[in-house]
């Protein structure tokens, strides 16, 4: 089973979860063309993530995200794609839309804190009060 | 379409990157230029050693104290927020400094777990604003602003070195988003945009979030400074430079008379 992996903006370095956990797949970075032509970032944003990326991945790509990595994954002729998982809607959307066409494993991103499912509060004390325990 | 991994000078691999995407950024592409601040893990790794957390606490707020810059890293995952966190734990152990710089990684982990909760609704005003507000229909901040132009140098300089850099310490960002949502009374939305096309470590969450920190549409109260508060954590060397009238001078209780009274 081949398995690629897809490194986005939340998690550009090879000891991303998914990259670490399929270390010997190829990987891939899109700069996403739609998303871009709306945010008007600055060029040293796009620097930086193109720097980061570089070093973080075989390939990087610009242009539709999903049929990016679509193209990328039948080139590679790969079964599945594993990301480690974000918290950005359009992220989820993007899932959803590979899960139509490849399978998608969903790796757990490393945080610092583990928040329960169902967790609900609205101000930094409270929270860091109920889960910031191993950082006092 | 593939992008090539191109090879040189960062200058020279910057020229060419502009070049492929010219369009998909906001410059035009002969103003287009790099940070100061190096992509990357390898660059990610040597700055996370060079941080030392001894006088984090005590020095954090004040412009030249001793903050990591390493909020892009973690920002987009070239460090992992863990990775940090327990690099100061094993380099430095347990401290009032360990502690409170975690408790700033924590706050990303915050705005990180609100992401996932309201997604897209980290755009929109999440309570009612405690004090009067502007109107709040601009799409973006007047040119005079953006372009570092009011006169005001702490205002001035903290655009430019946005603009150059990428960054700005956080004290800075608390004091420019007053001065857009309280002084002249502009919308956070339109803030909120400027930083996050601008800052090397721009989240979605973590950006809008704490511009409604500033606004008291997510606090209970408004975000106020003044001239005495940018003396004491900024320096003297703004206001000996600036001959503009201050509009910052004044003690809080005057502040608030002044911006929040109908």
């Amino acid at each position: 089973m081949r398995t690629g992996v897809w490194l986005h903006g939340d998690s550009l370095s090879n000891q991303d979860p998914a990259r670490k956990k399929y270390a010997e797949g190829p990987s891939v970075f899109v700069f996403d063309r739609p998303f871009l032509e709306k945010a008007g970032l600055s060029f040293k944003r796009i620097f930086f993530l193109y720097e980061s990326a570089m070093e973080a991945v075989d390939e990087l790509r610009v242009g539709e995200t999903v049929e990016e990595i679509l193209d990328w994954a039948g080139r590679e002729q790969l079964v599945r794609l594993a990301v480690t998982e974000s918290p950005s809607p359009r992220w989820r959307e993007m899932v959803e839309q590979l899960k139509q066409k490849v399978e998608v494993e969903v790796v757990k991103a490393e945080e610092m804190v583990t928040v329960p499912e169902g967790y609900r509060v609205k101000r930094f004390t409270s929270f860091w009060k109920d889960l910031g325990n191993e950082w006092s | 379409m593939i992008l090539p991994k191109f090879t040189g000078s960062r200058d020279e691999q910057a020229r060419s990157l502009a070049s492929v995407m010219e369009g998909l950024y906001g410059e035009k592409t002969a103003e287009a230029r790099v940070s100061v601040y190096v992509g990357g893990r390898t660059a990610g790794l040597e700055a996370l050693e060079r941080f030392r957390v001894q006088g984090y606490a005590g020095t954090r707020n004040k412009l030249k104290g001793g903050v990591s810059r390493l909020s892009f890293y973690i920002r987009h995952g070239v460090l992992g927020i863990r990775e940090v966190a327990e690099s100061v734990r094993e380099r430095f152990g347990k401290s009032y400094d360990s502690g409170k710089f975690w408790q700033e990684l924590g706050w990303r982990q915050f705005w990180r777990h609100l992401y996932s909760v309201w997604g897209d609704g980290v755009y929109e005003d999440r309570e009612v604003a405690k004090v009067p507000l502007g109107s709040g229909g601009e799409k973006e901040l007047p040119a005079e602003i953006m372009e570092g132009r009011t006169g005001l140098v702490c205002m001035d300089e903290t655009v430019r070195e946005l603009v150059e850099t990428g960054y700005i310490h956080n004290h800075a960002r608390m004091w420019f988003a007053s001065f857009v949502v309280h002084f002249r009374k502009l919308s956070w939305k339109a803030g909120e945009r400027f930083f996050y096309q601008h800052l090397l470590d721009g989240d979605p969450a973590s950006n809008a979030l704490s511009w409604q920190w500033v606004a008291s549409t997510f606090s209970h109260r408004p975000y106020l400074f003044n001239r005495e508060n940018i003396q004491e954590n900024g320096g003297r060397e703004w206001c000996e430079r600036c001959t503009a009238k201050c509009p910052f001078d004044g003690t809080y209780p005057d502040l608030e008379r002044r911006l929040f009274s109908k």
